[in-house]
């Protein structure tokens, strides 16, 4: 199979498990291990495909696909593979969880089943939002993950989980909307000016064309967009979602949010950045880039300190740490996009241990409350440890990976002339790591309450958050030479594509041109 | 006939019966009213299909017409008939007050579009300050009503809003464009239906104020 059949048919798998996982209700008996089967092919499948189209974009700029619609290049393919290999990780650790919700009563067989059906669906709609060429088709792409996970959100169909839902399903749409608007006019100004009328909705043509764009125009869409897509992505004041979202949602599903779907809206932020960029020079997204990414991380370092909840702390984390990015994105510069790029990579790793740690928690003590959870290296010894280190690494402490790349972002903050803002950065991130030592100051240690069970959580909850532990310790000490060459590539093509002095040309190789998209050019 | 007069004629005709909506007693009414609002927008892409001579647009009203005058309204109602107690829960504004608010709301918008040079929207520039109006009318009506449905119904009214200046501005998307915004809004409302009704039957209330269980 070329790559140019793989990337949609990579697509259809989680679309097709999906179904089958929602038919497996009505097997009977053979419903639970079915359903379990079809879960781990398709997350089995989803790994392998993600991993050999990131190895091709190591070789091409770009594969395309369905005639344009589809696209991957450097920056996609580390999104791509985050999808690919996050959500195979959360994906195995959802057996084990929901195993346990299965054999203690919490769920039945025929909830199971809609749960990986809606799981895989979910992680179609953010296949396709990372994929996704035509830029209409990203912001339904991003709608659709929102419809396709409101009822992971409110699974458990509790008061509290309901309300959850019920936020997500309002805010995310409404502020979703408000991106649509401005894909409308970046759209609408396309077909005014671009050569071709039919590459107007085509992102690959747009970047190309940027300079033709009216400024004033770019500038009006790119605010919408951050709102809109900035809502998705956890951005400061549109971020009220999140913490209510990541904390009601079964765990599994609350890693998949915060490790995988935050990103997904991120790149698309930072797709029309690109134009933006291009169209009327860096400094306009990017100095909003600035101010949303150094809100949210200061807004969110003042709410994980006064969180009695571990998972909505999480939650919190999630808010500053798609800040930084956003923030590191908005320094600019090879250095300040490379330190973005390895942030979301990293931010994806330890969020998806440490909601998967939450979720052990959950398993043993029944509540995520951190007076209620005491001594957890007492109770769940490999939980426990794991979920140190985690949150040290969250925390932004050496050897782990996002002490690279915070530092990364300081390097770029001071590169970039902004001495002023990085102090206040690093003071909000000490903030942050007060916050992290006070949670695990409660909970990891002290004497375990009587009631609660002691040994760990088996082997299919503890494997995916050990292999996150090896990959944050790999990326903290030295990236692997092809994730370090893959994100050097996103990083040039970001810069690159979004300076307006150099003409682009598809480089040699590639496996398409870069305004594939074919609507007949006049009406 | 002058299609874009008729087109901003039409526009105007929408922010009225958006007002209805958002102000409609009960939600009964409101989805009739809803219903009635869609066909004036499938009125409005038909005159633009003309104006226009684009065959896209003729399919924007077929798909508009099945989906908004047809499928919402009728899912609301039918949502309606299921839930067993009818609670009166009144909005924040009085209809007087949301007039004033949709007088500044659109007038706000028609300058905020005069800046806006595009050639395809030229004469109708009037629309598209009302479809971005329309569609922060339907925000206001989600902050402004108690009642979970009557939310469910503010953001038809922003999809409305944003349909139409997609209708103005970006009628040439390729169709499949058309079909994936037509099926999410669908299935948006669907997946909101089904979770006031699960809402209602686990707090036996469709006031969202009730829903205060998560803070901080």
């Amino acid at each position: 199979m070329t790559s140019m059949e793989l990337l949609p048919a990579l697509l259809l798998v989680p679309l097709v498990a999906a179904a089958l996982a929602f038919a497996s209700r009505w097997a009977g008996a053979a419903a639970k291990p079915l359903v379990t089967l079809i879960h781990a092919v398709s997350m089995t499948v989803l790994l392998l495909g993600t991993l050999r189209l990131a190895g091709e974009l190591l070789q091409v700029d770009q594969i395309a696909a369905l005639h344009g619609w589809m696209q991957v290049d450097s920056l996609g393919a580390v999104f791509l593979g985050l999808v690919g290999v996050v959500g195979f990780l959360i994906g195995v650790y959802a057996i084990g969880y929901m195993n346990y919700e299965l054999a203690h009563g919490a769920i039945d067989v025929g909830r199971l089943c809609n749960f990986y059906g809606i799981f895989n669906l979910f992680v179609f709609t953010m296949l396709l939002a990372v994929t996704a060429n035509n830029v209409i088709m990203m912001w339904v792409a991003v709608e659709a993950t929102t419809l396709g996970s409101a009822f992971l959100v409110g699974f458990y169909g509790k008061r509290s989980s309901l309300e959850a839902a019920w936020k997500y399903v309002v805010i995310c749409p409404v502020g979703v909307a408000f991106g649509l608007y401005g894909v409308v006019l970046v759209y609408s100004n396309g077909v005014a000016v671009l050569p071709v009328v039919g590459d107007a909705s085509s992102w690959t043509a747009l970047l190309f064309n940027a300079q033709l764009l009216d400024p004033t125009l770019v500038k009006l869409a790119f605010v919408f967009v951050l709102i809109g897509f900035g809502t998705k992505a956890g951005l400061f004041p549109m971020h009220a979602w999140l913490p209510d979202a990541h904390s009601e949602a079964p765990s599994p599903i609350s890693a998949l949010l915060s490790a995988v779907l935050l990103n997904c809206a991120m790149l698309i932020v930072l797709r029309f950045g690109m134009i933006a960029a291009k169209a009327v020079g860096p400094s306009f997204p990017q100095t909003l880039l600035l101010i949303f990414g150094l809100l949210s991380v200061g807004v969110a370092a003042f709410f994980i300190v006064v969180q009695r909840d571990i998972k909505r702390l999480l939650a919190y984390s999630s808010v500053e740490n798609m800040g930084l990015i956003a923030f590191a994105f908005g320094l600019g510069g090879p250095l300040g996009i490379l330190a973005g790029l390895l942030h979301t990579i990293n931010h994806s790793l330890v969020k998806a241990l440490m909601f998967c740690g939450s979720g052990n928690i959950l398993i043993k003590y029944g509540t995520p409350a951190m007076d209620s959870v005491k001594g957890i290296l007492k109770v769940a010894p490999i939980t426990g440890a794991l979920f140190i280190a985690g949150a040290l690494a969250l925390g932004g402490v050496p050897p782990f990976n996002i002490f690279v790349s915070e530092f990364m972002v300081v390097t770029a903050g001071l590169a970039a002339g902004h001495p002023w803002l990085i102090g206040l950065c690093l003071l909000l991130l000490t903030v942050v790591l007060a916050g992290l030592v006070r949670m695990l100051a409660a909970t990891v240690f002290g004497a375990a309450p009587d009631n609660v069970p002691r040994g760990d959580t088996g082997a299919l909850t503890l494997l995916p958050m050990g292999v996150l532990l090896v990959a944050m310790l790999v990326m903290g000490i030295r990236a692997p030479a092809p994730v370090g060459q893959l994100l050097a590539r996103a990083a040039a093509q970001v810069q690159t594509g979004s300076q307006p002095q150099i003409a682009q040309a598809p480089a040699p190789g590639t496996a398409v041109a870069p305004t594939p998209d074919a609507t007949p050019a006049a009406r | 006939m002058n299609g874009p007069l008729i087109v901003n004629a039409l526009a105007g005709l929408l922010i009225v019966t958006s007002l209805l909506v958002t102000s409609a007693g009960n939600a009964t009414r409101a989805a009739r009213l809803y219903a009635a609002q869609s066909l004036v927008l499938v009125l409005i892409f038909l005159t633009l299909a003309r104006t226009h001579g684009a065959h896209e647009l003729y399919w924007w009203s077929v798909s508009a017409f099945v989906t908004k005058v047809v499928l919402v309204p009728w899912i609301m109602l039918r949502t309606l008939a299921t839930l067993p107690e009818k609670e009166d829960l009144p909005g924040v504004l009085s209809p007087a007050a949301l007039i004033v608010v949709a007088a500044l709301i659109v007038g706000l918008s028609c300058y905020a579009v005069s800046s806006v040079h595009l050639a395809v929207v030229d004469p109708l520039k009037p629309a598209l300050g009302v479809s971005l109006g329309h569609f922060l009318l339907g925000l206001v009506c989600i902050v402004s009503q108690r009642n979970l449905l009557k939310q469910v119904f503010g953001f038809c009214l922003m999809e409305n809003g944003s349909h139409l200046t997609l209708a103005l501005l970006a009628w040439r998307a390729p169709e499949l464009v058309e079909i994936g915004i037509a099926t999410d809004a669908v299935f948006a409302v669907v997946i909101m239906v089904v979770l006031v009704r699960r809402i209602q039957r686990s707090m036996n209330t469709l006031d969202v104020r009730q829903l205060t269980a998560l803070k901080g």
